[in-house]
């Protein structure tokens, strides 16, 4: 289950650095072909997920797998679970 | 059917022309280059070059008039010594010689296939047009923003391929991020009138009015909070909205 803060602050990412609308950001919605990002956007989208999450995201396999916003929510849930764990 | 013979008519009188003033006005701009380069140097040759070519477009623009009439409208009063990043719409073969309109020196970003056509690719690729499928960003980037420097404006048609309606395609991202690396103004340029100017398919020219508004530069202060994504669709819909408006108008 993921929290829904994190699936709320990703929603705001994408309202706010790519001004695609709230309605079309569904969980099953395709990053490339539903929302229309291309493969130099994730670039921006990593910097901006970084800056709202306070996170250094490095693992270029996992980002290179993320296909859908459901993806999304799911990587940096687990990054977040990873940084609690070393935290504690 | 007679408007069928018509269109006949048309297209062969305005192929002859181009065959003819292709064969005559390529020979006699190549020779005023060449003969240029013997007293100027590298870079105002390429400057004659590049106008040479807009003269070309010119004249191959004037050929088919009264038939086909070409209206370039400024709706920008933009500086003219600044290299501005043009951002069109893509919808007719033709759209490459109608930037012939614009008062600076400019190359175009294209794909593959034009380098490939016979003569015009040839001087294509020698006056520095870059194939964004043949290089990588970084090396893009690169020579972009060096023609930047040199006070060159650069075309995009961001669609990447012509629209065979008149719906927009959506926007690659790439005059975008140059935009965003250069901090040049990035000037909207709206193409309405040329879909049947061949219609996409087809090299059969249909009689009409083609417009070409260009609309106020977008300047770095405006754009730089933006990511390249937000401001491609930005400009997309200033496009859009203004298409509808000519449109409406027409």
């Amino acid at each position: 289950m993921i929290d829904q803060e994190i699936i709320s602050k990703i929603n705001k990412v994408f309202e706010e650095s790519f001004e695609i609308e709230k309605e079309r950001l569904k969980p099953e919605a395709h990053i490339f072909t539903d929302l229309g990002l291309d493969s130099l956007d994730i670039v921006d989208l990593v910097v901006a997920l970084q800056n709202s999450f306070g996170v250094k995201i490095r693992n270029e396999e996992k980002v290179r797998d993320i296909r859908t916003l459901q993806d999304i929510y799911q990587f940096i849930a687990s990054l977040k679970n990873d940084e609690n764990k070393k935290s504690s | 059917m007679l408007v069928r013979v018509k269109l006949y008519v048309l297209n062969l009188y305005f192929y002859t022309l181009f065959f003819l003033a292709s064969a005559l006005v390529i020979p006699v701009l190549t020779l005023f280059v060449a003969l240029s380069r013997l007293f100027l140097s590298q870079r105002d040759t390429m400057k004659r070059f590049r106008r040479a070519i807009s003269w070309y477009g010119t004249v191959i623009t004037s050929l088919p008039y009264p038939f086909i009439r070409l209206r370039y409208e400024d709706a920008g009063q933009s500086a003219p010594g600044e290299p501005y990043i043009f951002v069109c719409n893509h919808r007719s073969a033709s759209d490459a010689f109608l930037m012939c309109v614009l008062p600076h020196e400019v190359v175009q970003i294209v794909n593959v296939w034009p380098f490939k056509i016979p003569v015009l690719g040839l001087y294509a690729r020698f006056s520095g047009y870059l194939n964004i499928r043949m290089m990588s960003h970084e090396q893009f980037i690169q020579q972009a923003m060096k023609l930047l420097s040199e006070k060159v404006c650069i075309i995009f048609f961001p669609e990447g391929t012509r629209s065979a309606k008149r719906t927009m395609g959506s926007f690659h991202g790439a005059a975008f991020r140059l935009a965003l690396e250069s901090k040049a103004s990035v000037v909207p340029l709206c193409i309405s009138g040329n879909e049947h100017i061949p219609p996409k398919g087809s090299l059969l020219l249909r009689p009409g009015t083609i417009r070409v508004r260009r609309l106020q530069a977008i300047a770095w202060e405006e754009y730089k909070d933006l990511t390249a994504f937000a401001f491609k669709n930005r400009v997309w819909h200033l496009i859009d909205r203004e298409l509808a408006i000519m449109e409406n108008e027409a």
